[in-house]
């Protein structure tokens, strides 16, 4: 199709298309996500799904679809090898593994690149050599960045002998402390330390947990920063080893590590700190040889000082904020990355701007969670669906009316991002467009992102890591307790309209309703008085 | 002119709450605008919310069930008529209370199903004997006499349907 497009018509100097047919080894948004960037450039898409995914989006979007297996993940898309041979059987080229999932096993990659199949993303060796933390701080370290302060090598929890250097270790880090698992992530394998006497406790118990997690028991020891922000840098690099920061996003609002909300740029850097940032994050990345997309996490303390955390080796769930603030599009750059090409005009010139960013973009993460109920997971079928649109608003999503939110995955929903010149403006476009979403049929997390949207300490910037279990509690009983009123008005109303209990609603007057309602100007007080004559006429008795 | 409702959360992701007497004015009052789907609702804050009504569903018993999300929160809301709150209440208290003379109205104190009838009227009852056995999330429930009488009426028949507040038997 677009493969004969002349080469001049592609602004990023990209003249063919970089695959013939692209493997998306996900699901859900990111899937979509990804199957978009695949179309765009002409490049066929095969979808892999479970039983769950049947008629999800992904699958009713791509060119093709092969069936993995039953729900849960271990059975489906974890499935390696399942997905390289539905890769070989339907003639894919390439295989974008999105985020989760297998983004970030380097036996995967090994797997697509054994089978002759680019794998888009940073190569097994690096996944490898990122994915071990203390590896990734030893190699940052050694380049020159700043480590959180802690230890370089793997406490030897199996030795009783070396407790005592473990908590000499412990002494000169200073209290509390993190024991995180070398393998980990999202807070498994990890226990804060508030004293000397808790540390051998657990040593033992973040090394059990990170064993069986992740088959890899190693631990070791780092200073808890507090207070802090998130802020990570989205970086690109290509086969002849440029490697380009693309800008840092503020993902400072999360609980339980899982991230809620993520904006850039990050607010009130200068730009020299920003710029620096970027250098530190560039380094970081060099020294593990990346290639393909990454992004350097960094814990930004109150002295404002940058301390490296890791590198992650795969395309973010945020990645659409930074792609809205430097207009590019991150997957239709990997996929020409894979595809051999080096960094092109556009992305090189994006980071030229990145210290220096021109607009303010926000991400709002819907997710099929209770903010009343401790964020509890909330699966079953959507009502009604009603995403904000308008200017600078983006929503990334596999959802609509009438889908099943299956209890097997990840809860989020949809991406809600805005983009705006600063970031005042960006909040007032953000409030503006989850005041424009309804969900029914399942409890969202739009409640807990409204009450963020126009809270006064968030429109100062004032975030941290712990903003969300210091506020969260105070800010939920009120807002829910407003809205249950008005429901409650709300279900009184529609009941009695309906007729009361027992009764029915009389047919004639129905048809009257709809002609008022058709027939009336969209003209906002014409409309409240044709609803109330509605309701008038409609009441019983 | 107002009118009277009792509205209370049930099940799924409802905290638990006391069902309240909710007034529905019509003339300029607290809901401004309703539809099939939406409705703007004027709370005590002064404050114009948007809720989305989804459809309002029967139950066997006849309370009204309605999912209701405004601001986002998803609330699942039963509505009944306040005089018929008001019997429940009384229900309740009656309940509650076994008075020793006089004649006793025996009420249901929850939904269900009357599984059987043990008793017909004119017959003499000792207190505590069964005179119905009411079906309730798969559970049979005795109801036993609160004292001892005779029964002037069985106002419910064998396999009826039945709401907290019904009257099922009298007792002189």
């Amino acid at each position: 199709m677009t493969a004969d497009a002349p080469a001049s018509l592609r602004k990023d100097g990209a003249g063919e298309r970089p695959f013939r047919r692209v493997l998306i080894a996900n699901r859900g948004e990111i899937a979509v996500r990804i199957i978009r960037a695949c179309r765009e450039l002409g490049v066929e898409t095969v979808a892999v799904h479970s039983d769950a995914d049947v008629h999800a989006a992904h699958v009713r979007m791509a060119d093709t679809a092969v069936r993995l297996g039953p729900a849960p993940p271990s059975e489906s898309y974890l499935r390696a090898d399942a997905i390289v041979d539905a890769a070989r059987t339907t003639g894919a080229d390439a295989i974008h593994p999105g985020y989760g999932f297998l983004a970030e096993r380097a036996s995967f990659a090994r797997a697509v690149e054994d089978a002759g199949i680019a794998f888009v993303g940073p190569s097994s060796a690096t996944i490898a050599a990122l994915g071990d933390k203390l590896a990734a701080r030893r190699s940052a370290s050694a380049a020159g960045v700043a480590v959180v302060p802690g230890t370089l090598e793997p406490a030897a929890v199996d030795r009783p002998d070396a407790l005592g250097a473990i908590a000499q270790e412990a002494e000169r880090i200073g209290y509390p402390l993190l024991v995180k698992a070398a393998a980990g992530g999202g807070g498994h394998g990890m226990r804060r330390v508030t004293s000397a006497a808790e540390l051998p406790a657990a040593l033992t118990a973040a090394s059990a947990e990170a064993g069986s997690a992740f088959g890899d028991g190693t631990v070791y020891l780092e200073r808890e920063i507090r207070p802090a922000r998130h802020i990570e840098v989205q970086l690109l690099g290509d086969r002849d080893r440029t490697v380009v920061a693309l800008g840092e996003r503020d993902c400072s609002l999360q609980r339980r590590h899982q991230k809620l909300l993520e904006e850039s740029p990050a607010p009130g850097l200068t730009a020299d700190e920003r710029r620096e940032l970027h250098e530190t994050a560039v380094r970081a990345a060099r020294a593990a040889g990346l290639e393909n997309a990454a992004t350097a996490e960094f814990l930004f303390d109150a002295d404002r000082r940058f301390w490296f955390l890791e590198v992650n080796t795969r395309l973010q769930v945020e990645h659409g904020v930074t792609e809205l603030v430097a207009d590019i599009d991150l997957v239709r750059e990997q996929l020409f990355i894979a595809a051999g090409r080096p960094l092109s005009d556009r992305i090189r010139a994006a980071a030229e701007r990145a210290s220096a960013p021109e607009r303010h973009a926000i991400q709002a993460r819907l997710s099929a969670e209770d903010p009343a109920r401790d964020f509890a997971p909330t699966p079953g079928r959507i009502g009604r669906w009603q995403m904000p649109a308008g200017p600078g608003v983006r929503v990334d999503t596999a959802m609509s009316a009438g889908e099943r939110v299956p209890p097997d995955y990840d809860p989020l929903i949809a991406k809600i991002l805005v983009v705006d010149g600063d970031r005042s403006a960006a909040i007032g476009r953000l409030r503006r467009a989850l005041e424009e979403t309804v969900v029914t049929g399942i409890q969202t997390t739009l409640p807990f992102h409204r009450a963020i949207a126009s809270h006064e300490g968030f429109a100062e910037g004032a975030l941290s890591i712990d903003w969300v279990d210091d506020h969260w509690a105070e800010l939920l009983r009120p807002a829910r307790t407003a809205a249950l009123g008005a429901a409650r008005q709300a279900a009184a109303a529609a009941v009695a309209l309906a007729g009361s209990p027992g009764g029915s609603v009389a047919a004639s007057e129905l048809p009257a309703a709809l002609a008022a309602r058709d027939g009336a100007p969209p003209d906002g007080s014409a409309w409240a008085r044709a609803g109330r004559l509605m309701a008038q006429r409609r009441w019983p008795r | 002119m107002p009118r009277r409702l009792r509205v209370g959360p049930v099940g799924g992701s409802q905290p638990a709450g006391e069902p309240q007497d909710v007034e529905v004015p019509l003339d300029g009052g607290d809901v401004d605008w309703i539809d099939d789907v939406t409705a703007v609702v004027r709370g005590s804050d002064g404050v114009a919310r948007t809720a989305t009504i989804g459809p309002v569903r029967r139950t066997a018993t006849g309370v009204a069930r309605v999912e209701v999300v405004v601001d986002g929160w998803r609330f699942e809301l039963e509505v009944e008529d306040a005089e018929r709150a008001a019997l429940r209440r009384r229900a309740t208290r009656s309940a509650e209370v076994d008075t020793a003379s006089g004649p006793a109205d025996i009420r249901a104190i929850i939904p269900g199903r009357v599984a059987a009838v043990r008793v017909t009227a004119g017959d003499t009852v000792e207190a505590g004997q069964t005179l119905l056995v009411v079906e309730a999330m798969k559970m049979q429930n005795e109801l036993r006499a609160p004292r001892g009488g005779t029964v002037e009426r069985v106002a419910v028949g064998e396999g009826e349907t039945i709401d907290a507040g019904d009257l099922l038997v009298v007792v002189r």
